[in-house]
């Protein structure tokens, strides 16, 4: 177990926790009927502003904050395209995306491929008496274990809370929500913004905890999986847990098989999450999973005095 | 606690001239937001119009170069616009242009055909290989519901790491070990106009608008997507093939794309490079948007988008502006024309909401009903 197995189950952790974070963020805007495909460029500007804030000398916890504040910098002019506006949200979350890689592109490029120091593990000698391995396993950062614990923090606000109700409520049917007298526009607003943070949160992960260094691009995709990691979950932040590790191991075992020199196609490999993601999104089309999880509002503007 | 309300009440005619203003509106204000920007990061105020006008259309260098990128922008934003017609979302743009310059290439290193039929066969692959892969989305959109939003995107992927697996497995380049195929023979490259680098693909993507343009205004085929991107149920009602149509539609899309892939592998680069496909999913969105997924449109916004190239690489020459200053000022030309949108779907108004009128409370009644 402590050879290859054992290096890739300790990895798993830090290369599931953006997905997870993105996930759950996107979860909660989904649930509020806003299909978000700027998660892509939001992560970007979370990742690119923790590792701004590093190099300009201020500690890790403002690294964080600078992160979710650029995050809902983003994440509120996607609000006011989308929630606002009533912009088709396919359209506003491609100018998000673009946006955000582009802008963190252009002020991150004097800051990039200058290493940082790195959010670690939070104590390593409390493990020592385990198997090295599943030391590795459970001994993480701050920030990925929030990301395991925030799952059931959303699951619970969202299945139990009335507060929950009602966001679920302006996902589903927002015509019956604001009859019922909930305010969707602020609902929706609110939900945007908050999965937003998660997002930064995410995209902060990843420059300071993974690769500890801003590179442009180097979310590289990791928005666009998240998004489909909702449809894989199924709506669900419990079930986001168990999408997110899978995909996490697809990713953590693919430096392992690189450094291990044994002679495996490296690019075909790569492409089994993608791959993963397509099948299971046509699979959950032929049961009915798929249509009993969806929000039903999903991507749709709701606007009072439009009739449908 | 905000004494006004924001009302948009939804417009059911809306006046030509509105529509241009609100467009041309949409793109000054655009420009205003880049030109800001460009400001804050360091370009002298003076030289933004020396810059975009004279650099990208007034000298030889920068119009060859703009004409070219103009090629393959056209024909991809066609693909998008063409599905956007339906309501199609093709993001997957890229991974379509991999597939069609994979096939192109396929013909090429495996020499299928005699030479004076390889150009025709290869453009004849390139358009399958690009068909093919936005198919497959439209399939499982039709047959098994999935979201072709997704699908398309992760396709991408899926295409481009196949082309890496390819460059840097069988077709490796062996004289050289880099990562490109050889250089193809003459007969299979696009002819040139002499003395620039602006090839004959300036044809295909003529031939692809007026056809586009043909088949949108005049065919039964245009009227048809009309209705199915009007009302998919109603339309299925009326006995509309509508799962045909979007497959169609979405082939047709992918093949545009797949010819984009052959016009750079065979007008460009003249191999198959590890480059063909990047960066085009939000510039082809843009694109169609701006174009109003309109053919001739498209066309003309094509122009100006590989303008903003042209003017990008002179950027980053002149004042170490990185790549993705262009995809930035994209994005900021597209939000604002989208946002400007606004005013032509809804009529706009502020309410001043009334402050609460205090009912005059009756007496207040004893508990037990005023019975004592």
């Amino acid at each position: 177990v402590n050879g290859f197995l054992g290096d890739w189950i300790g990895a798993i952790p830090v290369f599931a926790a953006p997905f997870l974070l993105a996930t759950t963020g996107l979860i909660v805007n989904e649930r509020a009927g806003v299909l978000n495909l700027g998660a892509e460029g939001i992560m970007s500007m979370g990742a690119v502003a923790a590792v701004i804030t590093m190099l300009s000398g201020f500690g890790l916890p403002l690294a964080i904050v600078m992160a979710c504040v650029a995050a809902l910098g983003m994440t509120a002019l996607f609000a006011l395209l989308t929630v606002v506006l009533r912009l088709e949200q396919v359209l506003s979350g491609l100018v998000i995306f673009a946006f955000g890689v582009g802008l963190s592109g252009v002020i991150g490029d004097s800051y990039a491929n200058q290493p940082i120091k790195a959010l670690g593990p939070v104590s390593p000698a409390l493990f020592a008496s385990l198997p090295s391995w599943l030391a590795r396993l459970i001994d993480q950062d701050p920030l990925t274990y929030f990301a395991f614990i925030l799952p059931f923090i959303v699951w619970w606000v969202l299945e139990r809370t009335e507060l929950g109700l009602r966001l679920r409520s302006v996902g589903e049917n927002a015509p019956a929500a604001d009859a019922a007298g909930v305010n969707v526009m602020g609902m929706r607003f609110a939900a945007v913004l908050v999965g937003g943070i998660i997002l930064g949160l995410a995209g902060a992960h990843l420059s300071l905890v993974g690769s500890q260094v801003w590179v442009t691009g180097m979310v590289s995709g990791r928005g666009w999986i998240a998004v489909a990691l909702v449809t894989f979950s199924r709506w669900n932040t419990l079930r986001a847990i168990g999408a997110a590790v899978l995909f996490g191991a697809v990713q953590a075992v693919i430096p392992l098989l690189l450094s291990s020199g044994l002679h495996v196609p490296i690019y075909l490999i790569q492409m089994l999450p993608y791959v993963a993601t397509i099948a299971v999104l046509s699979a959950s089309g032929v049961g009915r999973l798929r249509a009993s999880a969806q929000p039903e509002d999903l991507a749709r503007p709701f606007l009072r005095e439009e009739r449908r | 606690v905000i004494p006004y309300r924001l009302v948009l009440s939804p417009r059911l005619a809306v006046p030509r001239w509105l529509t241009a203003a609100t467009l041309l509106g949409g793109i000054l204000f655009g420009l205003l937001c880049c030109a800001i920007f460009l400001i804050a990061f360091g370009v002298p105020a003076s030289d933004l119009g020396n810059e975009f006008i004279v650099y990208v259309f007034g000298n030889r260098a920068g119009l060859d170069q703009t004409l070219t990128r103009a090629i393959s922008l056209t024909l991809v934003s066609m693909s998008v616009a063409l599905c956007l017609r339906i309501r199609f979302w093709n993001i997957g743009v890229e991974g379509q242009l991999w597939m069609g310059a994979l096939a192109a290439t396929a013909v090429s290193m495996y020499q299928i055909g005699p030479w004076f039929l390889r150009m025709p066969l290869m453009i004849i692959a390139a358009m399958i290989g690009g068909g093919f892969w936005c198919g497959l989305a439209a399939i499982a959109k039709v047959r098994l519901r999935a979201d072709e939003v997704i699908t398309t995107l992760l396709l991408n992927y899926v295409a481009y790491l196949l082309a890496q697996d390819l460059l840097y497995g069988h077709w490796r380049n062996q004289a050289d070990q880099f990562p490109t195929t050889p250089i193809f023979p003459r007969y299979e490259q696009l002819p040139t106009f002499g003395g620039w680098h602006l090839h004959y693909g300036v044809f295909i993507a003529l031939i692809v608008t007026a056809f586009c343009w043909w088949l949108c205004r005049y065919s039964r085929f245009g009227l048809l997507s009309k209705a199915v991107a009007e009302n998919r149920t109603a339309s299925r009602a009326l006995g509309i093939p509508v799962n045909r149509i979007t497959l169609a539609t979405a082939c047709l899309a992918g093949a545009v794309s797949g010819l984009a892939g052959f016009s750079i592998i065979s007008g460009e680069e003249h191999k198959l490079t590890q480059f063909v496909g990047n960066d085009y999913i939000f510039p082809s969105i843009a694109i169609a948007y701006l174009g109003r997924a309109n053919p001739v449109g498209v066309l003309v916004a094509a122009l100006a988008v590989a303008g903003l190239y042209t003017a990008g690489d002179s950027l980053k020459a002149f004042y170490q502006l990185p790549d993705t200053v262009v995809v930035t000022m994209e994005a900021f030309l597209l939000m604002t024309v989208a946002a400007f949108d606004v005013f032509v779907r809804y009529r706009i108004s502020i309410h001043r909401l009334r402050p609460k009128v205090v009912v005059a409370q009756p007496a207040v009644i004893a508990a037990d009903g005023g019975q004592a």
